[in-house]
């Protein structure tokens, strides 16, 4: 990979809070036009890895280099944060809440009132910009909030939790942004404990664990390299046929559908041979990867 | 420079266009005259007309002299002196303008019994016709006491000037018995008055004035009003920031020290925009109020403040505001509340109470060394050096020194602050605890 292609590189890095190690030797890569997805349970070390890549608090070791460079208070305006707890000034009209949070990141008032409008108009805010913004609802709010953080055309965009509390009008408009920024090339770092969301949009993942990083690479390595497959299966009369399979090494009822974790090296039709035989009705059968909420549950429970 | 300035312009016109700073402009002088000037207009008002008083001359040839005495204003006191000096306090001026007017009829004995004169009497005040009557017994002149009998004994003013009155009537009366030139007594007896001055200053009536004294008062009260509402203003500025956890998207774009300096600065400006406002209004109304009273005759004049003076008041106010708004602000990164907060500032404000009761023994003793280590010490400096240099102006060096030890400190706060702020502001949930916090500073 040449410098050129990667916005965000992490070498190394550790933060700890007294005894607390918070992040430890954390190493990643984050490269220019893709969306990467930091996943991880609560309390895992994400947001004090955003933290740092924000340059709101320094690592105690290791490095963090964006765009090719040492972190440096200029380059902190090339990124556009939005934190997981979102506030905004209340008695503030949105207008000039966004026209003051652009200029503190370096952009001309007129330059910030002209991005601002542009964004009201299409996230259709247009009408509340003279309003206060505890007039607006929670959902608007997040918007507004969503707006701050793109106002300055940022290259590198961190979201923490970006859908979080979006209706699902909302959450599919923010999808299309998010995917219209990629096309123009920007990056973006996508910090979710949502595993369908990060499933739906990342490019490449990193999830970490208790401080430190359990795996990472782009989301079709990381499903291929964990090779084992599921099978969703829907069938009459297997009673007990599934569970004991030398083949299954775990299985899921769900009220419509079984869901079955297939051994290493099991081969799936051998799987639905074994069941024709014992005189099972299959209605469905269906192979797939490891979903990346089964794999967040495995990595993270194989841990706890 | 262009976010700093951003975080000072949105600091300002946020806090300047709130209602709340246009009526307090506007109520605030309000409110000082009212607790200056009201009090004293009040009392001095005398509701409802000239008082009515019945006097019984028992000596039956004091009542002349008597009713010409009550009737006489008092401009001439029986010292001699007029009563007022010029340039006192307003409450006295308000006190004059507004004094008792009396109505004074005699009731004649007649050879009547004094039981019967006084139940007459009685019944006339009871019906109101009367507010009250006086009893002059026969040996008023030697050592008799008169008697006053009033519906109201609560009226200080009228009462006590009555009896100043009487008093009066009753010792020109004796020098008059006595072949002694009452005026000659007064003219000889006069007082002398003595004018304060500094050495090596001009010296007048104007020069001796105790308007610097009064000076280094307001401007003391000035400083620890001042600290106490913009100080509230700054702390819920900063705990705002704090619990709409803007303080992180803050901190992404601008460094700590720059967002707490901007704030700072900010809501300064605010409160100098308020305090330029009511110094404007002061000094008009001050100016008008000299030359009204001019008009009407009374002979006011305004303290005269050396520029010096002024110039050490200016100082020590900005070191005095900077400091205690530094820690308004430190105080504000800590907590996670306002209510939280105001458990801290009410030993604060303590502190602001207690410099001033500091500055009370530095007036008796100005150069003593208590009053040298309560003018050092920075929490105190503002007060205690502003009254040293009224009262007895110290060694320029320890002004200096003072006003150097303010900005170190001052400096020394900024610096803690903009260290404990960084990570305070990130910490929702709890208070931070002082170990904690020492922890802070090491950190970051």
């Amino acid at each position: 990979m040449s410098e050129q292609s990667i916005t965000l590189s992490v070498e190394q890095v550790s933060k700890s809070f007294d005894e607390f190690v918070a992040v430890s030797d954390l190493s990643l890569m984050v490269r220019r036009g893709r969306i990467f997805g930091l996943i991880g349970p609560n309390g895992a070390g994400k947001t004090t890895t955003i933290r740092m890549i924000v340059g709101i608090t320094a690592p105690d070791a290791g490095r963090i280099k964006l765009f090719g460079q040492l972190l440096t208070p200029e380059l902190r305006d090339r990124i556009g944060y939005l934190p997981e707890e979102r506030g905004l000034y209340k008695r503030m009209k949105v207008g000039e809440q966004l026209r003051f949070l652009g200029v503190l990141k370096g952009m001309d008032a007129r330059a910030a009132d002209e991005s601002a409008g542009h964004w009201l108009e299409r996230l259709k805010l247009e009408e509340w910009r003279d309003k206060k913004t505890d007039e607006l609802s929670k959902g608007m709010q997040q918007k507004i909030q969503f707006i701050a953080t793109v106002l300055h055309d940022p290259e590198l965009l961190i979201l923490d939790e970006v859908f979080s509390g979006l209706d699902p009008v909302n959450a599919e408009l923010m999808t299309g942004i998010l995917l219209e920024l990629k096309d123009r090339d920007k990056t973006i770092i996508f910090s979710t404990h949502m595993m369908e969301q990060a499933e739906k949009l990342c490019d490449d993942i990193c999830l970490i664990n208790r401080s430190r990083k359990v795996l990472d690479g782009s989301l079709r390595e990381v499903k291929r390299s964990f090779g084992r497959r599921t099978v969703v299966l829907r069938a009459e009369n297997f009673d007990g046929g599934l569970q004991n399979s030398p083949l299954v090494a775990g299985v899921k009822s769900y009220g419509d559908h079984d869901e079955a974790l297939l051994r290493e090296g099991a081969d799936a039709q051998e799987l639905l041979k074994e069941l024709i035989a014992g005189g099972a009705r299959i209605t469905r059968f269906e192979e797939t990867e490891l979903s990346l909420h089964d794999i967040f549950l495995r990595k993270v429970g194989e841990a706890a | 420079m262009k976010k700093f300035l951003a975080i000072v312009k949105r600091e300002y016109l946020q806090n300047v266009r709130t209602k709340t700073f246009v009526i307090s402009t506007i109520i605030g002088p309000l409110l000082m005259l009212g607790f200056s000037v009201l009090p004293g207009l009040l009392f001095g008002l005398k509701t409802g007309g000239a008082t009515q008083i019945a006097v019984v001359d028992q000596t039956e040839r004091m009542y002349e002299s008597v009713r010409a005495a009550v009737m006489r204003p008092d401009e001439e006191d029986e010292t001699g002196l007029p009563a007022q000096t010029p340039g006192s306090s307003p409450a006295g001026a308000a006190r004059e303008a507004f004094s008792v007017q009396y109505e004074i009829e005699e009731t004649p004995v007649r050879g009547r019994p004094l039981e019967e004169i006084k139940r007459e009497l009685s019944a006339r005040v009871r019906q109101k016709e009367l507010d009250a009557y006086l009893i002059l017994p026969p040996d008023i002149l030697q050592d008799g006491k008169p008697e006053f009998y009033g519906r109201n004994l609560g009226d200080l003013i009228t009462i006590g000037q009555l009896e100043r009155r009487l008093n009066r009537a009753v010792r020109e009366q004796r020098m008059k018995d006595s072949n002694i030139d009452a005026e000659q007594v007064r003219a000889l007896t006069r007082e002398v008055e003595m004018l304060r001055c500094k050495p090596g200053e001009r010296c007048d009536a104007e020069a001796s004035s105790e308007g610097n004294f009064f000076l280094a008062i307001g401007v003391a009260s000035f400083i620890v009003i001042a600290i106490l509402m913009y100080g509230q203003l700054i702390l819920s500025a900063v705990v705002e920031e704090k619990t709409t956890r803007l303080a992180e998207v803050l901190f992404s774009s601008v460094r700590p020290f720059t967002l707490m300096a901007g704030k700072l600065i900010g809501i300064s400006l605010v409160a100098m925009t308020q305090y330029g406002i009511w110094a404007v209004l002061f000094v008009a109304f001050a100016l008008y109020g000299v030359a009204a009273a001019a008009a009407s005759g009374f002979n006011l004049s305004l303290p005269s403040v050396p520029p010096s003076m002024l110039i050490y008041a200016l100082l020590y106010f900005i070191i005095g505001f900077s400091l205690y708004a530094t820690i308004f602000a430190l105080i504000g990164a800590m907590v996670t509340t306002e209510k939280e907060a105001g458990q801290i500032t009410v030993p604060l404000s303590m502190l602001l109470a207690v410099a001033i009761y500091l500055a009370f023994p530095v007036i008796r003793g100005p150069n003593s060394a208590y009053a040298f280590w309560v003018s050092m010490i920075p929490f105190f400096s503002p007060v205690t050096m502003l009254v040293r240099i009224v009262t007895e102006t110290p060694p320029f060096w320890q002004i200096a020194l003072s006003l150097l030890i303010g900005v170190a400190t001052i400096a020394l706060m900024v610096w803690l602050t903009a260290r404990i702020y960084r990570v305070g502001m990130l910490m929702y949930g709890k208070r931070a605890s002082i170990p904690e916090m020492l922890r802070w500073v090491r950190q970051s």
